[in-house]
């Protein structure tokens, strides 16, 4: 009698609860506004640009950035300043966020904040523990400012307490490492965020974001990494000027800036000075600087140590022998992914359009080929790999010709149709290239899926477009075994495609081990990735002392392969051992692709970043100053500082939707109808009924 | 015992079932009702009223009345077209062409709200919209189409005086959300003399 009754409690309890569940209340009449939902343009005081508040109808103008830029170049190490000056236009105190990139890969180490003539150093911290001291110090009224990672290549600057029409500077640093790849050096400064596609189903906002973007199931800060875009006809927003002084410790045989017009000079022995034609520039895309050492003075070894604690940072770079000269070339089965969203319209899908041409026409008939495009959905160009004969080359040329952008970045589907699936192809070599701006939320779980995915394939990403997303090309060509390459104007496709192809023919030095002169070594990343021709070998590692030589072991097209390499005096480097740091945060990062738990890499994570006084994923520098400033009883807004929109793109393919004009009036009188009927049923027909 | 359960289990049943009942009449119930309250406030606007608020905490206001003579409708168009604009009447998108003016003038409007009369409207229709001047300007139907959400051009800037309508579709789809949408296209004469 008694279980009788709890099942019938049971089954009610689930009925009930599925009914519940069916209910759309949480269903809200959706709002896409098509121009930027938190930005729109003041129609008085002369076009600036105006924040909508916490308060619905109420509007506040908008923080304004000045940047500067540093970078010191010694060799292959750069060190890099940047000062980001916060203005508040508007009679209120604000609270300003910025959202900005820096390169992947890059060690940040420094946060100043800097009031009148006084600085005030940031400390480092766990991420909670410094939100929780900044927060403490905002609701005080002191200035104080919050550099947080949300990916390894965009930051957060959050600066609280900036008086109505008064100004705060803070100065960050950071170290990164040069790789030269084909014996050319590329520095790599991004000066915006392109505004991210955000898959999946929007979920809460979170009370930090101040993006245009919301949570979700996909990109769960999705909130955090959209800041607003100035939408068309405002003010170009952002000024940055920018020098380099670079030592590449030899005379150089050319130096190029790619996007930027510059001038040059020459400093002291060996230095250039590279500094902006125009002064300033607005941010609003990469700045890209290019060198090669005078030919004949290119050095095959660079090694450099540094003395810390007892202990030895060793950074070692070597140009491995050309390996086995003209390998036979193995067929391949090549196929090519290109983003067709809606981020790319403009002059980026002409780029990606132009490049896949020039790849189709790099194809022999033994191989074999396919194409697929993909926006809010993915489809091919055939229904499987056709062989690249004339015929079906002409018509991929037709297809690709006829390719437009709008539309979502679900990358993803693409993902799926380029590695799921795949045939076994022992006879020939598997290689997907894959064209995006890579302007995706989402990137953690990207990786996740091209880890467990890549079977015998090998993934190259190209990024194409003014500011592409560094993070996923970098780590995306990682996670892939393959190399990432960027086409930043038209007239680079042939010059960069002709050098991926070149690669993609070469044979790859595969399983590289390194022995550190008989020493324990802790080296990250602790596997070597296979090297591609033209790449470097690039070493870091912490042991007891410097190693008078290295050795190099690997194969290449079938033959092994040794090298011994004498590093008896390494060059004394600085702040080397924050590289090591950051690439083992890297590495230990990149265990949550492979399904390491969370926890255990935060905890490995915090410990590192700590002691090297690094920015991480889970730890902050925040800067505090003493006294508070603020008067009681005055508020304080928070506002996103905005951003242009990249060089190239087109506002109303990106934001732009055609509305979404349904209620869910209709699903909710039909499931309360259904509901009710229900409840007189129970009631009629139900136990204990007459 | 047994009966007492199913009592509950009928009362938690139609508590829901009530809530999301009224829900759903309040969605409707409120667009009726706005229109209403929007009268007034355009007649306002008429007498010369800049941005009259239809109620203390809008943030909105009317620019123009839409009529569809052939389908007795009659409606006031808001500013903006976001969900919470067009909960209460169709939205006129910011950015595109103000109305009656030269350029594309984007309205939308909910399908199964304001701006279920478009799966109705004919080439041929004629549309007429009155602006705050009192000016009135006739527009006539000149093609209908069905569209992804992405097709943004439809949104875009066009030569000649052009008055897009735009919806969701299926018109009569029960869940909301789709990728599907509806636009109407209507064109009025060059305007005259007024510049």
């Amino acid at each position: 009698m008694f279980s009788k009754a709890a099942t019938t409690v049971r089954g009610i309890l689930i009925l009930v609860g599925v009914a519940v569940l069916a209910t759309p209340l949480g269903a809200r009449e959706r709002c896409v506004d098509s121009l930027g939902p938190t930005l729109k343009l003041s129609e008085a005081e002369g076009g600036g640009l105006l924040l909508k508040t916490g308060q619905p109808g109420l509007y506040v103008r908008a923080p304004e950035l000045e940047a500067d830029v540093d970078i010191t170049v010694r060799g292959v190490v750069a060190r890099t300043r940047v000062s980001q000056r916060f203005s508040n236009p508007s009679d209120e105190w604000v609270e300003a966020v910025y959202v900005f990139p820096l390169p992947e890969g890059c060690a940040v180490d420094t946060l100043r904040m800097k009031i009148g003539e006084r600085i005030i150093e940031g400390q480092i911290k766990e991420r909670g523990e410094a939100r929780r001291i900044f927060v403490k110090a905002k609701k005080a009224g002191k200035r104080t400012a919050l550099l947080e990672q949300e990916r390894p290549n965009m930051f957060t600057t959050s600066v609280a307490n900036i008086g109505p029409r008064d100004a705060v500077q803070v100065t960050i640093e950071y170290q990164q490492l040069l790789v030269p790849e084909d014996g050319r050096f590329e520095l790599r400064f991004p000066t915006v965020v392109g505004p991210r596609y955000l898959p999946g189903v929007e979920t809460e906002r979170s009370l930090e974001g101040a993006g245009w973007g919301a949570p979700t199931t996909a990109v769960p800060d999705g909130d955090r990494i959209t800041p607003p875009v100035v939408p068309p006809g405002g003010p170009v927003v952002n000024p940055l000027s920018l020098t380099v002084e670079l030592d590449a410790g030899a005379p150089l045989g050319e130096l190029i800036s790619a996007y930027h017009a510059v001038q040059i000079s020459r400093g002291e022995g060996s230095s250039y000075v590279i500094s902006l034609d125009a002064g300033t520039v607005p941010a609003d895309r990469d700045f890209v600087l290019r060198w090669v050492p005078r030919t004949g003075e290119k050095p095959t070894v660079a090694a450099f140590s540094e003395e810390l604690n007892g202990q030895t940072y060793v950074v070692l770079m070597a140009m491995p022998p050309q390996a086995g000269g003209q390998a036979a070339r193995l067929p391949r089965e090549a196929v090519f992914v290109i983003d067709t969203s809606g981020s790319m319209h403009g002059t980026s899908i002409g780029q990606a359009r132009n490049a896949l041409l020039f790849a189709l026409d790099r194809l022999q008939p033994a191989d074999t080929f396919n194409i697929v495009a993909f926006n809010s959905r993915s489809w091919t160009l055939f229904p499987e790999v056709r062989p690249a004969s004339s015929s079906n080359v002409e018509e991929a040329r037709r297809w690709v010709r006829g390719l437009r952008a709008q539309g979502g970045t679900e990358m993803m589907g693409a993902l799926r149709l380029a590695l799921g699936d795949q045939d076994d192809v022992e006879d020939r070599v598997r290689q997907v290239v894959f064209l995006t701006d890579g302007c995706v939320g989402n990137e953690q779980q990207l990786f996740s899926f091209i880890r467990e995915n890549l079977g015998a394939s090998r993934l190259f990403t190209v990024g194409i477009g003014s500011a592409p997303n560094s993070h996923f090309m970098e780590r995306a060509a990682r996670f892939g075994r393959g190399t990432f390459t960027y086409i930043g104007s038209t007239n680079e496709v042939e010059e960069k495609m002709r050098a991926l192809f070149t690669r993609l023919e070469s044979p790859v030095l595969t399983g590289l081990q390194v022995d550190w002169g008989g020493q324990e070594a802790e080296m990250w990343p602790a596997r070597i990735p296979d090297l591609y021709l033209g790449q470097p070998l690039v070493l870091t590692a912490r042991l007891g002392s410097p190693p008078a030589s290295v050795g190099i072991r690997g194969r290449a097209g079938g033959e092994a392969w040794h090298l011994e390499l004498p590093v008896a005096a390494p060059e004394k480097g600085t702040g080397l051992h924050r590289l090591w740091a950051r690439r083992k945060i890297a590495s230990l990062m990149d265990g949550l692709a492979a399904g390491v738990p969370r926890e255990e890499v935060r905890n490995r994570v915090v410990e590192v970043a700590l002691a090297h006084h690094l920015v991480s994923r889970f730890t902050s520098l925040v800067a505090v100053d003493v006294t508070p400033v603020r008067p009681e009883g005055a508020g304080l807004h928070r506002g996103a500082v905005p951003t242009n929109l990249p060089h190239g793109w087109d506002y109303k393919h990106v934001f732009g939707k055609v509305p979404q004009t349904a209620t869910p009036g209709g699903l909710l009188l039909l499931v309360g109808l259904m509901l009710l009927l229900l409840a007189v049923a129970v009631l009629r027909f139900g136990p204990g009924a007459a | 015992m047994g009966r007492r359960t199913a009592v509950v289990m009928a009362l938690l049943l139609g508590a829901a079932g009530g809530a999301s009942f009224g829900h759903g009449v309040w969605i409707y119930a409120k667009g009726r009702l706005a229109q209403v309250l929007l009268l007034r406030a355009w007649a306002s606007a008429l007498g010369g009223a800049e941005r009259p608020a239809p109620w203390p905490w809008a943030d909105t206001w009317p620019v123009a009345r839409l009529r569809a003579p052939r389908l007795g409708v009659d409606e006031i168009v808001l500013a903006g077209a976001s969900g919470r604009t067009m909960a209460f009447g169709p939205g006129h998108l910011d950015g595109s062409a103000p109305v009656g003016a030269e350029g594309n003038c984007v309205l939308t409007g909910h399908r199964d709200t304001h701006f279920a009369f478009l799966e109705r409207l004919r080439p041929g229709d004629a549309l007429v919209v009155e602006i705050p001047s009192g000016k009135a300007v006739c527009y006539t139907v000149t093609r209908t189409m069905v569209l992804d959400e992405n097709d943004v051009e439809v949104m875009g800037e066009s030569p000649g005086r052009l008055l897009t309508l735009l919806t969701c579709y299926p018109f009569h789809a029960l869940v909301p959300g789709g990728p599907g949408r509806y636009a109407v296209v209507a064109v009025a004469p060059p305007s005259r003399g007024e510049r």
